[in-house]
Formats: C-alpha cells, structure tokens, sequence
C-alpha cells in the first residue's frame, strides 16, 4: 500500500497557545483514518495546516509523494486532496447545483460536463429533490450534505471530512456512516474529524488521538478506545468496556 | 412553453433593439445627449459589475482606469496625431496594466478596507496628472481639436454617430457579460465573491481569477474613458479621474441589480435622465443635491431591495403571471 499523506513534525503556535504541536502521523492509501480528541484539541487546525489555510511553524506536509507545504488551497485541491468546513460554507446565493458543478468544473471546464457530474454526487449524497434550491434556504443539515458533494466533485483521492456528523440524529448518523463507508469501499482515502464515536468505531481502520495540540495515541480503534490515556484524556471513564455507542462530548 | 417562452421574449428584445436604432433619428439633440449618457454609463456599469457584482469586489476606485483611457489616447491624439481609435484600445492596455499592480495591492483587503484602498489609487492617478503640466496638461486640461466631420478621428458633425458608438460600447459589454456568465468563470467568479475560502478549497485560484476579471474590467472601462472626452472635446483630470465616475460605475449596477446581466442597465436608465434632469432644473454646480438623491436612492436600495430594481421586476412579473414559477434562474447561480 502506497502512502497517501505523510504529516511529519507539524507545529503551528497562535500567539502563547501552542494549537498543533510536533503532530505525526501517515495515512495509507484506501485507508480511513479518524482524528479524534477533546474540543480545542488541534483537530481543525491540523486540517487548515494540511490543506495550506495556516503556514505550519515547523514541520511538513506531503501528500501522494508531493510536499504541500507552501502552496495554496486551491493548489492543494487540484492535487487531489478535498477537504469540508465545520462549519458549512455554501455559496448562498447559488443553487444546490450550481454549488456543486463549481466543485466539478476543477476537473471539466464544460458545464454540460460539470452538471452531468454534479447531479450523480447531488443523488449520492441524496439532495436531487433540492437540487434547484438556492443553498442558503438548505437546512443545516442539508448544507453540510452540500459541502460534502461540493468537496466530492473535484474527485479527490484524499477526503478530509470535518465533523460532518455534528448535530444529527441517530438516523442521520446511519446514513452518512452508510455514505462515508460506501466512499472508502469505493477506495477513496479518507481522514475524519469525529465526535460521536459510534460512527468512528463503524468507519475508521486506524484512529489518531489529539489532546492539547499533541498525538497522545493512535492504532485501530479497539487498541484506541482501551488506552488508559485515551480515556483519561477524551472518552471518559466507563467507556473502554462499554459498547462503542453515543456522543463522547455528551 | 418554454418555447413560446422563448419566442415571446425574442419578440421582445426584437422590438427593443428596433426602438433603440430608431431612437437618436428622431429625438432632439438634448434628449440624444441623455440617451448617449444612459449608454455610457450602463457601458461604465457592465464593466464594474463584472468584478464588483459578480466577484464581490467593490471597487470604488474605476475612474483610474476611466481616466487612464481617456488621457492615453487625448495623448496619443495630440502628440502623436494617432487616431482615438486605435488610442481606445491603446488606452484599455494601458489601464489593464495598470490594475495589475493596483490589483495586488488592493486584493489582500476585503470588504470596505479594498473599497477604500482602490478609491485611494484613483486620487493618486488625478494627483499625478494633476503634475503632469508639460506632458498631459496639468491642472488647465486641454480642449481636444475640433477636425469637424472626421470619423477616422472619432469625431461627428452630428450626435447620432456618438449614440451609435455608445451602443456598440454596451453591446460588447453585454456580450462579454453574457459570455463570461454562461462559462465556468461566471460559476468561479460567484464562487469567489460568495466565498474566497471556500472557493479556494473546491481547486478555485481566487487571487488569479480577481486578477483576470479586473483585467477585463478595467480594460472596457478605459474605453468608455476615451469616447467620454471624445464627445465633450475635453480633457483634465477632474474630468478623467471624477470620483463621480467611480460612484456612478458601483451606484447603477447595485441599484439595477448587482451581479446580473441587464442590472447596469436598468440601474442607468433610472438613475441617468434623473439626474440629467435634475441638473437642467437646478441648473449645474449643484452636486451636492445630485449626490444626496444618489444616496437616498441606494439607502432605499440597499434596506428595501438588496437584489436592485430587477429583483423588483422579476417580482412583479411573478405576480402578474400566475401559475407560472419566477423565472428558472440561469447560469452561473443555477446549473
Ligand atoms: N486562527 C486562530 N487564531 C487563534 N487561535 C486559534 C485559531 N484557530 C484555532 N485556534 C485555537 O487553537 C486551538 C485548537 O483549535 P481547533 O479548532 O483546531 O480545535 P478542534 O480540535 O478542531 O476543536 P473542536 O472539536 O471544538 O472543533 C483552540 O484553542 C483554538 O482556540
Ligand atoms: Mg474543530
């Protein structure tokens, strides 16, 4: 298995708060790897250091054999790594579609080629009903869809997913571990930003701990969820020989 | 239905182009001169509103590249006895140089802080002509010399040539609008004025696609520079670098629409002969007036109707047809 993205020594300080400290971890392609740790634990940042949004202090980047650190997000973007905010950011005033063929024309100029594309990720992710809806009137839920199939459609070989699960329903969740799983059958690589364990545990081949900016643990998830540190640090007492259920935040 | 919509709307612009040849052939010499300032200024409108409505970037700044225009081929002219045409498109280089480095510096701010930053470059430029006295005339201007009827000098007996030229100003603007909409860049443009970080992480250079945009943008706008002082014989940097230029350009696309194609349009012909009027009533000296009605006509756009007067129309034609939904929106907001 090659290496899809190597992150080696990444820091990023902001002012006195050190953010992301000396984190390393790799990522092997077809894998899906979960990033998890407390709030403020260094998840997000280590994202926008990965997709070229923050410049790390120290450390490096690489992604399918090609450094990152120092180029742009777009640049990064078109080299195959497609990342989602926590916060969803649609382009409001743009339908559900035209969002979406925005995310395709990166790989097809045409627009009668970006929309063919667009409308098969607008049904994976199962929006074809609101395809015509300008994006702003999308409920939360509906946007965070949105993001994803805007990040789907430059046809990424990296997907990182942040926190995508927030805020839905045990159904909810359901689905979207049926749409993250069905992406990683399909061989994307994926790296996912996750509080609600229940999803990690039915998704993730290979689990990084945050606490504090700094990797406290990592190893498949049943190594993972019976470290004492990992415990301590995030999922709380009682959670090691408990089914692998519910919110860790909760 | 769709092609009878089609045909009804075909029907439509058909008769509008028809009035709009016929029109300078039998209107007054006065009533050519307000028509020729609604094409000027809707021109000057389809130019900021490629960057400024469909990127968001408001740029407050666009009489640099009006007067850049204007002097490169007033210049060229005297000087150099080249022809306005061929210094109109001298004079659109020039400006589309020039917003390279305006461009970088003012990209790195958003919002207000760019506005500012391009109103600034343009003060900087009246300044700099303002010194200019051996080269471009200083503060005095210049009349521009009159060669009676010489159209190889852009210059007409009459004012119908003027309105004719002004029309095909516009036209091409439209047409570039139109083109630019219906391509991946319209989608981009949108993308990066809704939002540059997010843009950016769908695999858009936003940098690179405000760069090119201003490019064009400047480039039409220096046209219009050059026929203005054409058609008034004037030059000086009051005239080319008027800060009411800049105001005007961001003022007609907002309150027309901003981001749509025909929003410069109407914006202008409301907003134009209003003005014009204004002024033969109040007689002229009296900008103070002029550009307190702009302003209350943009706070009333901006609280009431932030989509412009075309969102008011498309409303309307809602209501009148019923059973019919708002007309599909098209490219680059729909697929
Ligand atoms: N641009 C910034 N400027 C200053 N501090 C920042 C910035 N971005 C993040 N931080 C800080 O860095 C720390 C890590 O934040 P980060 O958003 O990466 O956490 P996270 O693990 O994603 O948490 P959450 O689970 O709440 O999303 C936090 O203390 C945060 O306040
Ligand atoms: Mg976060």
């Amino acid at each position: 298995m090659a290496e899809a993205l190597a992150v080696r020594n990444l820091s990023r300080r902001f002012g006195g708060l050190r953010a992301v400290q000396d984190l390393s971890f790799s990522v092997q392609e077809g894998e899906t790897v979960a990033l998890i740790g407390p709030n403020g634990a260094g998840k997000t940042t280590s994202f926008n250091l990965i997709t070229g949004y923050y410049r790390p202090d120290t450390g490096s980047v690489a992604a399918f054999g090609r450094e990152l650190v120092g180029l742009r997000p777009h640049d990064i973007c078109a080299h195959g790594l497609a990342r989602t905010f926590q916060v969803a950011r649609p382009f409001g005033k743009m339908t559900v579609l035209a969002n979406v063929m925005t995310g395709a024309l990166l790989r097809d100029r045409s627009l009668d080629g970006a929309r063919e594309r667009a409308a098969q990720v607008i049904d994976f992710v199962g929006l074809s009903a609101k395809q015509h809806a300008p994006a702003r009137d999308l409920t939360t839920i509906d946007q965070r869809r949105l993001e994803l199939a805007r990040a789907l459609a430059t046809q990424p070989r990296l997907l990182l997913l942040d926190e995508v699960m927030a805020g839905l329903n045990p159904t909810e969740i359901d689905q979207a571990v049926a749409l993250v799983a069905k992406l990683a059958q399909r061989g994307l690589t994926i790296v996912i930003v996750e509080h609600v364990m229940r999803a990690i545990m039915a998704v993730a081949t290979h689990i990084v701990v945050l606490d504090h900016g700094q990797k406290i643990a990592e190893g498949n998830p049943q190594e993972v969820v019976a470290n004492q540190d990992v415990i301590r640090a995030y999922l709380g007492t009682g959670y090691a020989h408990a089914e692998p259920v519910g919110d860790a935040r909760c | 239905m769709r092609h009878e919509l089609l045909g009804r709307s075909g029907l439509w612009l058909g008769a509008a182009a028809a009035v709009t040849l016929v029109l300078p052939l039998v209107s007054s010499s006065f009533a050519i001169d307000i028509y020729i300032r609604v094409l000027l200024f809707a021109f000057i409108g389809v130019a900021w509103n490629l960057m400024g409505g469909y990127a968001k970037q408001l740029s407050l700044g666009h009489a640099a590249y009006f007067g850049l225009g204007a002097y490169t081929s007033t210049i060229l002219q005297i000087r150099f006895d080249i022809s306005p045409w061929i210094g109109m498109l001298a004079g659109g280089v020039v400006a589309m140089l020039a917003s390279l480095p305006i461009g970088a510096l003012c990209f790195r701010l958003r919002g207000p802080y760019f506005a500012i930053a391009t109103i600034a470059t343009a003060q900087v430029l009246m300044l700099l002509f303002l010194k200019f006295r051996d080269f471009a005339w200083g503060a005095e201007g210049t009349t521009i010399p009159n060669l009676g009827d010489a159209p190889l000098m852009m210059q007409f007996d009459g004012k119908a040539p003027y309105y004719y030229i002004a029309l095909a100003l516009l036209a091409i603007g439209l047409l570039i609008t139109y083109a630019i909409e219906r391509s991946w860049m319209g989608y981009y443009l949108v993308a990066v004025g809704e939002d540059e970080d997010a843009a950016e992480a769908i695999g858009v250079d936003a940098l690179r696609m405000k760069r090119n945009i201003y490019l064009i943008s400047a480039f039409l706008t220096a046209l219009a520079g050059t026929f203005y002082v054409q058609y008034i014989y004037f030059i000086d940097p009051n005239v080319a670098f008027s800060f009411n230029i800049s105001v005007e350009a961001a003022l007609v696309s907002i309150v027309g629409g901003i981001g749509t194609l025909w929003g410069p349009v109407v914006g202008t012909v409301l907003l134009e002969p209003t003005s014009a009027l204004l002024q033969s009533w109040l007689g002229s000296g009296r900008g103070g007036v002029q550009l307190t009605i702009y302003s209350l006509i943009l706070i009333a756009v901006i609280l009431y109707q932030p989509a412009g007067l075309i969102g008011v129309l498309t409303d309307i034609a809602t209501r009148f047809a019923p059973g019919r939904q708002a007309r599909a929106k098209e490219a680059p907001l729909d697929g």
